[in-house]
Parts: structure tokens; C-alpha cells; sequence
């Protein structure tokens, strides 16, 4: 059949696709590269981004709107071996590209602004959407989302996907659990595809302490009715054949844990938010606040003031930043984190696996690909997305000498995320400073996996439900008080 | 007739592509071997398993992933030819030409949401969850553990010229002129760029000066090298660093530091846009003309080419040179026909152009991607919403970067030569 005229040819995606997306109010090109997958393949963008462009600004794309999808190395798909043949020690972590677009170039986002809204949630990630949809599905339909960019241009799109709950404490046990659940009805609840898959999760422990650590864990998550079982290198390599098994002494396995795709949980949140009566406005950038006593009276952006009697901060890695526009000293730092996907290929690999101690790990993607990242030990703090070549050969190395097969796969593209990172690894909740200013932040890397249950109960709180123990635990005071207690199983 | 009746391009091995035999010339692409083989199928699309054969023959698109010798994704313009070895076709069932799964593309003519299948129940998303995993991706697992590659090399010269087409041929030899030792890679097999077409418009340099340059490079204390991709520009210090992946004898990589980077990686080949552009037959017109020339590759009997101006006229008069029929398709296309083979071209003022392939000669996209990652300002040309590298004096984009030739706008070889000979006298002097 020869129907369909095709602008990417690596993904599939026709010119229809794209018409449909601009239809649904993905105009920008960055949200359409996002929503048709256009792009993402592994030409990597070289034979469709002046005809995306093209189709876009026929379709009636504004200048800013068809701004180029950053550049994403490697520039040719790359095998992994080959970037493992680098040594990363001698390698800039400063050296990152692409520098920063210059200011004044995003889109311009058309309309008015509302004048006032009973609810004003700062950022369009997970938590704030999350808390959105929640907010309005309780009654509470006069919100108001603000986002700087587009709906996934921070970590809510930028993460590995994972969900899991295999965590060390039966709070996270509890909330992880809860997100699972989420995700296994997300699809027909929310009416959009987010390809959630209990592949589990597989923790390999190199050294003996860590073998100590898994089965403390173990112990616990057992408890707390997780199907959790430490096994032995043997067993592991029956879950996924490729390990190397002699590069850990023991895995932590629980097959319940799952993968999902992250952008379409963005949109869908986004999608029922707006149906239920949320505003969702994109491209529009907090400037400050108007306060009134003890309160904030109105938050002002680039395109207006909007009145409101409740402001949520849900900016992530950017939320010290808004924070200090209040006049609230947030302890959050942004650290940088670094990502990557290979080439797609059928499905072999089940679970995500991770490397306990070098903070390697790895899932394979609905579409085949591997996506996989490492955290630095030596990365500064900073909102940072630029990618290295040091990250490249660092997690080269590390998967390619866990699942040695690897080295033959190709890499297709980097990009990195921050992490939102308080002093003890744990959220930030609840009012902070001005009296109707909650947080909803600090969720180190793990905010993807537990929005769901988290802003589930946010919306509940908010609402007058008796308060779940998170609002009492973990309040911004605690750190004042010295009542804290740190989360150290981060990873993945 | 499928190769030029010349004896230098006589088969003298032979590939085996899905379990048949196919002559081949040693060290030409699979691609051309195919291709001239008559054979432009090679395996089926990602989602709808649409028929799916080679497009740009230049390793910029992605068209002709196949399995190599066991190896998946392999980029079959890039893989050189040997006698046995194994090529098999990918995300197909049965064959590339028989594909049971391209019922999905016949079934479902309007495309499928992917968003949105099954999400009516949670049982109907969990299905569509599962098959969705069995029928993604692309090849299977490598059948063994790689070769280990060598440890990467790291040298340091005093520029790096990435790009041996008109503009990185003339930076390169401002700079040997200037006693630098250059590092001048191409990921070609050949130097020449565009010249390697032997288009012989108006002005266009000889492609003989492609060897003399890479002499005195060499002559200077540089490198040329070949199958050669710089897959990144970062910056180590106020130095820009370039990782090459070189695939000669050995694959290897390369980290090179050099005070001074000239960048003319040219244009990607860009897809025409009508129902149909998919169909196994559509090439870059540069692609095609190098095979033409270097393998003695006639793809098929009748050509159309897309575009208009003098670039496309000489692709038209070469390919009639090698006893194609020709037909030059300056009008608007409206769909093409053919199923695993091209076989026609309605055009909008409602003619047929009956035709096996079609040369596309019509506007390609800036390689802007390392000037990017180095800072370079972009401009939209909205009429092929192509971006182009927008450089200031002398082609500087950024502190000891430069950027010259196509990357920076349509303009001919020879314009390219002199922008590429400005860079590489600023860039030595500075």
C-alpha cells in the first residue's frame, strides 16, 4: 500500500501522524518529536527534522515553535563497545553539549491568562499534573498549571521509566506499591497507553556488604508483602541469560516491579487534568510573588499575574529556585543525571537491571531499545542538561562488563535530566514560609515512580483527608529539628 | 544491464543475502551490490512493516539496517563486501519480499494510533502491552559477544577538519599550507564529498584535487582519515574534542584535541514527501550517482529525478549516460506506485512516469548537528524548513571553531572551496 506519505521513516510516522498531533496542541516541535516519535529513531533525526519542520510551519508553526529538537550525540550510532574503549578518568565532566538555546527563543504561548484560580500548581511534570488530575477528580476543578517549557522538558521526560518497589523503608514500600497499582490501570483509566510492564527489577550485588544489604531488604520488603527473594548468581542468570555472573555474588529479584514509558503518563494526567477543568499553560515562566500578610495573594509570570489562594510548588529541580521568589530557602540542590538509548532490538531483556554500588542501570524499552543510565559521583550541583562524552564511556564500561553482549549494541542518543536532591534523600511536603505555599518536591530521581500515590494523596490532604504520615514526616521543619532519617537506595 | 561494462567493475566475489547469492565487487558497499543486483529490498519498517530498501547510500538515513555476519543494525552503505558474507534482512517473517506481518501496513491503511489501541480496557491494554513488545524493535541480539575493541587512541593535532568534501578539502590544505599538522576525516570511503558525483557542473573543482590535498596533508604531518565519523564535538578546557569512530582495517576510536576545528560535514539526503516516498527504488540522487561512478552500479532501467536547477539536470544526463531512460520531474508529485519496487510516479498535473527509481536531486538538509553541539547560531530557511549554520567572520562559530561549505547554506562546490579556504587561513592564523 502506498497510502501513506511517511516524514520519519526510521519510526513509521506518517504526515497524518503529525497533522493529529498539532490537532491535539502538541504544536511545538520538541512536544510532536515527543508525541509521533518522529526523530527518535535511529537515523537520529538527520532525515525528517527540515520536513517536520516543513509540515509544522505549513500547518501553521510559529518561528519559535519549530526551533530544532536539541542535539543529541552521538552524531552516528556508536557501539557500546566501542565507547567503552575510552577511558573516562582523563574526561571533562564539565565538557557537556549543547550549550543552553539563547534566551528568548522557546515559543510564545497565545492567549490570556486567567485572572484567578482557587489553585495555582507551578511546573508540568508528573507531580503537578499528577496533583492536577487529582485535585479536580475530588471536585476542586478551579486550577490553574503553570510550566516554563513544554509538557515533558524536565525530568518527568527525561527518566528511565522505572517503577519499583523494591525500596527499604514501608513508607516508600507503601507509596511505591500504590504507584504500581496506578500504572497497571493507567491505560484504560486515563485513555492513553503508558506501556507499563512487570518485567521486575533485578539489583546485582558485587561485594559482600551489599549482599548483607539486599537481605536486610529483603527481609523487610517481605514483610511488607512484596514477593521479594535474594538469589544467587545462578538464578539471576535464568531471569536474564546475558549477565555475567561473575561480576556480583547475589541479586535482589522481585518480579513485580515494572517499566513504563514516561511522557505519556505527562500527557495523560495533562489530557484528563484538562477535560476535568484545569488550565494546563505551557511556556510560561514564573517571575515572582504578590504577598498579602502571610500569604501569597497572586504569582506573577511573563504573561501576567494570576490571584489565587493556594500555590503548589512541583518544579522539581527547579523548585529551590521558585522557592527563593517567595522569599523560602529550599535545602534542594539540582544535580545533574545522565541517560542514553540504544538501537531497538526484539525483546531479550525482561527486567531492569541495576548495579548496586556504581549506580549502573539498565531496562529495555516497549520499542526495544535499552535505555539505561549511571549517576557521577564527582558531578556538581547545578541545573545542568548538557551531555558528556565521560558519562558515554563510563556507562559503556559498566553494562558492557555486566552484560557483555551489550558491547555490540548501538547507541542512538544522550540526554540528561536533574534530580531534585535534599540532604536526606526524601521528599518535601506541605506548607513552607508564606502559609498557603505547599511543596510538593525533592524527590531525588524518584519523583516519576511515586507521583502517582503521592499526589494522590497530596490532592486528599489538601482536601481536609486526615493527613497521610508523609505530611507529618516529611515537612520542610524537620530538617530544623535534626528529625531526619536518610533514604539510601536511590538508584534507577 | 546492472553495472557499467567496464571490466573494473566486474563482480569478483559474491555476498549471501537471506541464504542467496549475490556477486559482488570486494570493498564496495552491500548496497551497491544490491542495488545492482536489481534488488533494492532489503527489510521491512519499524511499526507498519513496510516494504523498506536503501534511501541516502551515503550512512546518513537509516533505510538499510540489516543483520551483518550476525551483527543487527547494521547500515548496509556502510558495510564493505567480502566473498560470504552474511547479510540478512530485519523485522520481517519470511523474508524481506514475502513478510507475513506486512498485513499490519494492508490492514490498517490510515495508520495506527499507538496512543490510544486497546486503552479501553484494562485486559485489552495489557494485550496491546504484549504484542506491542513481540512486534518491536528492530534485529535480534548480536549471535556472539563482539571482539574487544583497542584501547581508544588520544592524539593531538594542530586542527582538525571534519569533512573531506569541497570546503573541508580547502580548509585542510590553507591549513597544511600553513605548516599545521591536520587531522582530516571523512566518513566516506573516499575523499571528495560531492565531487565524488562527478557532476562536472560549471566551476567544480577536479575530484583529482581530493588526492592532492590528502598528499599534503600527509606531506604536513596530518592524517586522513577515512570511514572516519566524528560522533561528537564536545570541549575539554577551551579545546574543542572530537570522538571519531574509525572503521578501517580494525575499527577503533579516536579522541583528537586540536586548538582549531573546522567543521564541512555537508548535507544529509532529504526524502521527497507523497504517499509512497517509502517504496524501495527512492535514492539520494549524490548517493546513487557515486555508486554509479565508483561501482558501476545501474540501479534499474527507467529513472525519474526530483528537482530542478543544474544539479538535477546533470544527475538526469548521467544516468542517461549509463543507458537509463530518463525523465527529469520538476512538477509536483502526487503519490508513488509500486509495491516492494517502485514502478510509477503520478504526477499533479495528472501524468504517469512510469519508473524503477527515482534520483531525488532536490534541496538537502544542513549537517548542522557538531556545529551545533559547539554553539552555532541557526537560521530556518521556512521554503525546506531546513536550518542552516549561521557563522560569523571567516566561518567562525565558536572559540577555535569554524564552519564551512553546505552546513552553512545551499551554495556550489566551488563556493564551498573558497568558504572552506577562508576558515582554514583564519583558523591557522588565529
Amino acid at each position: 500500500m502506498s497510502s501513506k506519505a511517511l516524514l520519519c521513516q526510521c519510526e513509521d510516522v506518517t504526515v497524518e501522524d503529525v497533522r493529529r498531533a498539532v490537532e491535539l496542541g502538541y504544536r511545538d516541535l520538541e512536544s510532536v518529536k515527543r508525541y509521533t516519535g518522529l526523530g527518535t529513531g535511529p537515523c537520529q533525526g538527520k532525515t525528517c527534522l527540515a520536513i517536520a519542520t516543513r509540515e509544522l510551519l505549513r500547518l501553521g508553526a510559529t518561528p519559535g515553535e519549530v526551533a530544532p529538537f536539541t542535539v543529541r550525540p552521538p552524531l552516528h550510532p556508536t557501539p557500546i563497545g566501542a565507547l567503552a574503549s575510552i577511558d573516562p578518568s582523563g574526561l571533562s565532566i564539565e565538557g557537556g553539549v549543547p550549550p543552553p538555546p539563547p534566551p528568548g527563543t522557546a515559543p510564545r504561548a497565545p492567549g490570556p491568562l486567567p485572572a484567578r484560580a482557587r489553585v495555582v500548581i507551578l511546573g508540568g511534570g508528573i507531580m503537578g499534573l499528577g496533583l492536577a488530575y487529582n485535585l479536580c477528580r475530588r471536585g476542586d476543578t478551579d486550577v490553574v498549571l503553570l510550566e516554563r517549557g513544554y509538557l515533558n522538558s524536565g525530568a518527568s521526560g527525561r527518566n528511565g521509566g522505572g517503577v519499583r518497589a523494591q525500596w527499604t523503608t514501608p513508607t516508600m514500600i507503601r507509596l511505591a506499591r500504590r504507584s504500581l497499582e496506578i500504572g497497571e490501570s493507567f491505560a484504560a483509566e486515563m485513555g492513553i497507553n503508558v506501556w507499563f510492564r512487570r518485567g521486575g527489577y533485578l539489583f546485582l550485588a558485587p561485594t559482600r556488604e551489599q549482599v548483607d544489604r539486599i537481605e536486610q531488604n529483603a527481609r523487610l520488603q517481605v514483610e511488607n508483602g512484596l514477593k521479594t527473594r535474594v538469589i544467587s548468581p545462578a538464578e539471576a542468570a535464568e531471569v536474564v541469560p546475558e549477565l555475567d555472573r561473575s561480576r556480583f555474588l547475589a541479586a535482589s529479584w522481585n518480579p513485580d516491579d515494572a517499566v513504563v514509558f514516561p511522557w505519556p503518563y505527562v500527557w495523560g494526567y495533562a489530557t484528563r487534568a484538562e477535560a476535568l477543568g484545569t488550565k494546563v499553560l505551557t511556556f510560561t515562566r514564573v517571575t515572582g510573588f504578590e504577598t498579602a500578610g502571610r500569604r501569597i495573594a497572586a504569582v506573577v509570570t511573563d504573561r501576567g499575574r494570576i490571584a489565587c489562594d493556594v500555590v503548589v510548588n512541583a518544579c522539581g529541580a527547579w523548585s529551590r529556585d521558585v522557592a527563593a521568589l517567595a522569599g523560602v530557602k529550599l535545602p534542594n540542590v539540582p544535580v545533574r543525571h545522565e541517560i542514553l538509548v540504544t538501537e531497538p532490538l526484539k525483546p531479550w531483556l525482561g527486567p531492569l537491571v541495576s548495579v548496586l554500588g556504581s549506580g549502573l542501570y539498565f531496562s529495555q524499552s516497549l520499542r526495544g531499545e535499552i535505555v539505561g543510565g549511571m549517576g557521577d559521583p564527582d558531578e556538581p550541583e547545578g541545573l545542568d542538561t548538557r551531555s558528556t562524552l565521560r558519562f558515554l564511556a563510563r556507562f559503556s564500561r559498566a553494562i558492557s562488563d555486566v552484560v557483555p553482549m551489550t558491547a555490540g549494541l548501538r547507541v542512538m542518543r544522550q540526554w540528561a535530566g536533574c534530580y531534585d536532591v535534599t540532604p536526606d534523600n526524601n521528599p518535601i511536603l506541605g506548607a513552607a514560609g508564606p502559609d498557603n505555599f505547599l511543596q510538593l518536591s525533592g524527590f531525588v530521581g524518584h519523583g516519576f515512580m511515586m507521583a502517582p500515590a503521592v499526589t494522590e494523596l497530596m490532592a486528599g490532604w489538601m482536601a481536609g483527608d486526615p493527613p497521610d504520615e508523609i505530611f507529618e514526616r516529611f515537612t520542610l521543619e524537620r530538617f530544623a529539628r535534626g528529625e531526619v532519617s536518610r533514604e539510601d537506595f536511590i538508584i534507577g | 544491464m546492472a553495472r557499467l561494462a567496464d571490466p573494473r567493475f566486474a563482480p569478483d566475489c559474491a555476498i549471501v543475502v537471506d541464504g542467496r547469492r549475490v556477486p559482488a565487487r570486494s570493498g564496495e558497499s552491500v548496497t551497491s551490490a544490491l542495488l545492482a543486483a536489481g534488488r533494492p529490498l532489503l527489510s521491512r519498517s519499524a511499526k507498519y512493516h513496510r516494504p523498506r530498501g536503501p534511501f541516502c547510500l551515503s550512512s546518513s538515513c537509516a533505510s538499510c539496517l540489516v543483520r551483518a555476519d550476525g551483527v543487527p543494525n547494521v547500515k548496509a552503505c556502510e558495510t564493505a563486501c567480502r566473498d560470504g558474507l552474511e547479510i540478512e534482512s530485519q523485522n520481517a517473517v519470511g523474508g524481506a519480499s514475502r513478510d507475513l506481518l506486512g498485513a499490519i501496513d494492508l490492514f490498517a491503511p490510515a495508520g495506527i494510533d499507538h496512543h490510544h489501541v486497546g486503552t479501553w480496557s484494562q485486559l485489552a491494554s495489557r494485550v496491546a502491552v504484549g504484542t506491542s513488545r513481540l512486534l518491536a524493535g528492530l534485529g535480534r541480539l548480536p549471535d556472539r559477544v563482539p571482539e574487544a575493541w583497542p584501547a581508544a587512541a588520544e592524539d593531538r593535532f594542530d586542527a582538525m577538519v571534519i569533512g573531506a568534501g569541497p570546503a573541508g578539502l580547502a580548509a585542510a590544505e590553507a591549513l597544511a599550507r600553513a605548516g599545521l599538522r591536520v587531522y582530516l576525516a571523512d566518513r566516506e570511503r573516499a575523499p571528495g564529498g560531492r565531487l565524488r558525483c562527478r557532476l562536472g557542473l560549471a566551476g567544480d573543482p577536479p575530484l583529482a584535487w581530493a588526492s592532492e590535498v590528502a598528499e599534503a596533508v600527509r606531506r604536513a604531518g596530518g592524517e586522513v582519515a577515512l570511514r572516519a565519523a566524528a560522533i561528537g564535538l564536545w570541549r575539554d578546557g577551551e579545546e574543542p574534542l572530537a570522538a571519531v569512530s574509525e572503521r578501517r582495517d580494525r575499527p577503533r576510536m579516536r579522541l583528537l584535541r586540536a586548538p582549531r576545528a573546522v567543521l564541512a560535514g555537508g548535507t544529509w539526503a532529504q526524502p521527497p514527501v507523497f504517499p509512497g516516498n517509502d517504496i524501495p527504488g527512492i535514492h539520494g540522487a549524490r548517493g546513487l550517482l557515486v555508486a554509479l561512478a565508483e561501482d558501476g552500479v545501474v540501479p534499474g532501467e527507467r529513472a525519474a529525478v526530483l528537482g530542478a536547477g543544474p544539479e538535477a539536470e546533470a544527475v538526469a544526463a548521467r544516468l542517461a549516460g549509463a543507458g537509463m531512460a530518463v525523465e527529469l520531474v520538476e512538477g509536483e508529485v502526487e503519490r508513488a506506485r509500486g509495491g516492494r519496487r517502485l514502478a510509477a510516479l503520478d504526477l499533479a498535473d495528472g501524468r504517469r512516469v512510469r519508473c524503477d527509481t527515482l534520483a531525488v536531486a532536490t534541496p538537502r538538509m544542513p549537517a548542522a548537528e557538531l556545529a551545533r553541539e559547539a554553539g552555532a547560531a541557526l537560521e530556518l530557511d521556512p521554503a525546506t524548513g531546513a536550518f542552516r549554520v549561521r557563522p560569523g567572520e571567516a566561518g567562525a562559530v565558536a572559540p577555535g571553531v569554524f564552519a564551512a561549505g553546505e552546513l552553512t547554506g545551499p551554495c556550489s562546490a566551488a563556493e564551498a572551496a573558497e568558504a572552506g579556504r577562508r576558515a582554514g587561513e583564519a583558523a591557522s592564523s588565529g
